[in-house]
């Protein structure tokens, strides 16, 4: 794999909130589905450490951010609108 | 794509998902250093259902002392409704030789800071427990570890020592005058008060009297 391939994913999250694992449910289930083998996730809790918002500029949680492939892109939400969540990541395109 | 087209399209990414309930928690607080999460009510529950769960007792107390929040574990550590403890001063839960100490500790209000102390429960038991300050930030959130079920452990030891003793002599008389019937009866009671105590133990840990005698 180059790195080229490599797909760095990071997702921000608050703690155990619902909507959190939602999101890290649905994240893994996306990549499994449409990047297996070549994706790395970093989740970011930021009850932890909230200073971490400013990096992505984050307001809501969770928010995913594609660190690479550039260019940078951020999804709000728990990532259970598929369709959406891969038109974020520039997976698929988005239906005229 | 230029900056301003960027923003417009976060921003309704962001309306979507609010109005879909995707979202539930925010990020406050723009300077440097002074961002804080807002979560919103739902998203509590989970750590709420942990909280009421567990075998420890929490309690969260305001500045001037008093219950503003209790777990049910506390609630019955202490044998007092729910309903009575909030509001009630912390204090007037330990014995009056404590009360300065308790305070003290408060005051110092230092995460990870523990204290053993001992609360009076309703029915005039002691409970000795160990206090952890989970979180301080003017209110200040406890961990009350209930420390009878290491008592419990220190006096089943002690029991088990003593019938080894017994055991010994019990080989001592058998050996000078069979068949040393006295000692057989005295090793039987202590069997059978440390089987008692185990029993317990396995049963409800947290909730054993602590007035079962190990030896009968």
């Amino acid at each position: 794999m180059t790195d080229s391939d490599k797909w760095l994913l990071r997702l921000y999250t608050a703690g155990q909130s619902p909507r959190s694992l939602v999101a890290l449910e649905n994240l893994r289930r996306i990549c499994d589905e449409h990047l297996a083998g070549r994706y790395r996730i970093e989740v970011v809790d930021l009850l932890k450490n909230p200073r971490l918002a400013k990096d992505d500029q984050i307001v809501a949680i969770p928010t995913l951010v594609r660190q690479l492939p550039p260019p940078l892109r951020k999804i709000i939400g728990d990532l259970s609108d598929t369709e959406r969540a891969l038109v974020g990541l520039q997976l698929r395109k988005a239906k005229p | 794509m230029s900056e301003p087209r960027i923003d417009l399209l976060e921003a309704e990414e962001l309306r979507k998902a609010i109005v879909g309930g995707e979202v539930d928690a925010f990020v406050v607080g723009r300077a440097e250093g002074n961002q804080k999460v807002l979560l919103l009510a739902n998203a509590y529950q989970r750590y709420r259902q942990m909280v009421e769960a567990m075998q420890q007792g929490a309690v969260t107390i305001s500045l001037e002392g008093h219950i503003l929040y209790a777990n049910q574990r506390f609630s019955d550590l202490l044998g007092i409704a729910l309903s009575r403890l909030y509001t009630a001063p912390l204090q007037s839960y330990v014995g009056i030789a404590d009360r300065a100490r308790l305070s003290r500790f408060l005051a110092g209000g230092r995460r990870g800071d523990q204290l053993e102390i001992a609360f009076s429960s309703r029915d005039g038991t002691t409970v000795p427990t160990r206090l952890s300050i989970a979180s301080y930030d003017g209110y200040a959130s406890l961990l009350v570890t209930d420390l009878r079920p290491l008592e419990w452990a220190r006096l089943a030891i002690e029991a088990l020592d003593s019938i080894r003793n017994s055991v010994e002599q019990l080989n001592a008389q058998v050996r000078a005058e069979p068949p040393a019937k006295q000692a057989l009866d005295s090793i039987s009671e202590q069997i059978n008060g440390l089987a008692q105590l185990i029993d317990a133990l396995h049963a409800e840990p947290g909730r054993i009297d602590p007035r079962i005698d190990p030896n009968g």
